[in-house]
């Protein structure tokens, strides 16, 4: 006999599984910290990585000027100039990389949470059966 | 309205039904037409300027995930770009390159839109998206919406400037670089319209989630009125030459699109809302319940004389 309970429950987190689940699943299987770590780390090298290309960009730019004028220059001061530069615009990404994870983070624990109890009352009927 | 709501059950019970067929149908019809609009719109590389080139490609966009679009669409620019400038591509790729990046990992969801944004830019209905993104997403879909203004803007710069790239000589190459990039970032117009879309997506988004009858609806036209301010505000102070009636035909129909989304998802009998409160050990609630309009769709029955 059909358990109608039951088929729609299953239903659900199937659906639920395949959709936002696999992610969910995927993000908690990682402490917080541990998630918000690697999620920084990545932001903080896909960031330095932009930033070079950008830095490789502007140097295109102003190519003819900084050939003609690179022996009259202060290398050290726009060094110091390039690594703050480096150092705020990282660090801003990654701060907002923090921020959008720990919201990703908290609404994937959220939804696990309705999943798991979703197995949970799931078992417990299989039990009463 | 009771047919409207008939039929928009018949649509549910259709996509259930044979959502197996529906969605890469869909991927492949998105896929078709943003891949069209690039190869008419640039069209410089002959080799993928071909409907048989188009349709294999959609094809094979209809059984992969739906940001496989994005990625065809980009590698179509790119070479088209390649085939009009070297210059054109390094900047495009560039701007692509720090898209995907940095920006991409935060709302991969709705990365479509930035497909989608240049080809109602063409239509002259891109200000829909805001609206539709803050009704049916969340406020990190800025993000989509803005690199989507970018990548439209990028490209209107380059086809209205094709001839001054294909004039100027192999030497000057250097000239060329810089000639695009100026043209990207002195672009006020282009930031006046992220800066719109994105304080429209959280203004819309905002008032939508307000425990208030009618959010959608006041979303959505706050959400309108703002973009139509910002818009003509940042017209005035730049000079960008925004077109006042474009702009407020544009904000009517994003008014419709978002009441067609409010029919689709957010269809609410407000008269019969109830308010209940009580109480457990540690809470008290005040719940406000309102129901959706809802209808069942009718059986066809075949009845049989004999």
């Amino acid at each position: 006999m059909i358990d109608e309970e039951r088929i729609i429950l299953m239903t659900r987190m199937a659906s639920y599984e395949e959709s936002e689940g696999k992610k969910n699943i995927a993000i908690g299987n990682y402490f917080r910290s541990d998630y918000l770590s690697l999620q920084v780390l990545k932001a903080v090298l896909c960031g330095s990585l932009a930033y070079f290309m950008l830095v490789g960009a502007y140097v295109m730019y102003h190519f003819e000027e900084l050939m003609s004028d690179i022996y009259r220059m202060d290398l050290m001061g726009i060094g110091k100039k390039l690594l703050t530069m480096y150092l705020i615009g990282v660090g801003v990404y990654a701060l907002l990389a923090y921020i959008v994870c720990a919201w990703k983070y908290h609404n994937a624990r959220k939804n696990l949470k309705r999943y798991y109890n979703n197995l949970r009352k799931l078992n417990a009927l299989y039990k009463a059966r | 309205m009771r047919n409207l709501l008939e039929f928009r059950e018949y649509l549910r019970v259709f996509y259930s039904k044979y959502d197996v067929y529906v969605k890469p149908a869909g991927k492949f019809l998105l896929a078709f037409l943003v891949l069209q609009v690039i190869n008419a719109r640039l069209g410089y590389m002959d080799r993928i300027n071909s409907i048989s080139m188009v349709l294999i490609v959609a094809l094979m966009c209809s059984f992969m995930p739906r940001n496989f679009i994005v990625v065809c669409a980009t590698g179509f620019i790119l070479l088209h770009l390649y085939s009009l400038s070297l210059e054109a591509a390094i900047v495009g790729f560039i701007l692509f390159f720090i898209m995907f990046l940095l920006f991409f990992r935060f709302s991969s969801k709705d990365t479509v839109v930035v497909a989608l944004m240049p080809i109602l830019f063409l239509i002259k209905i891109p200000y829909v998206i805001p609206v539709a993104l803050g009704l049916v997403s969340n406020p990190v879909s800025a993000v989509s919406a803005g690199c989507g203004v970018a990548v439209y803007y990028f490209l209107h710069f380059i086809v209205s400037n094709e001839s001054a790239l294909t004039e100027m000589g192999d030497d000057d190459m250097m000239t060329r670089f810089r000639f695009i990039v100026d043209g990207l970032l002195e672009n006020k117009g282009m930031l006046v319209v992220i800066v719109a879309f994105a304080i429209t997506i959280a203004v819309v988004y905002i008032i939508r989630r307000l425990s208030v009858n009618y959010s959608w609806t006041i979303a959505m036209i706050a959400g309108v009125l703002v973009q139509l301010v910002i818009l003509l505000f940042g017209d005035l102070v730049t000079e960008t030459g925004v077109s006042v009636i474009g702009v407020i035909l544009g904000s009517v129909l994003a008014l419709g699109i978002g009441k067609v989304l409010e029919f689709f998802f957010f269809n609410l009998d407000y008269p019969r809302t109830e308010k209940v409160q009580f109480e457990d050990d540690e809470y008290y609630y005040y719940v406000k319940a309102v129901p959706k309009v809802t209808v069942s769709a009718p059986e066809k029955r075949v009845k049989k004389i004999r």
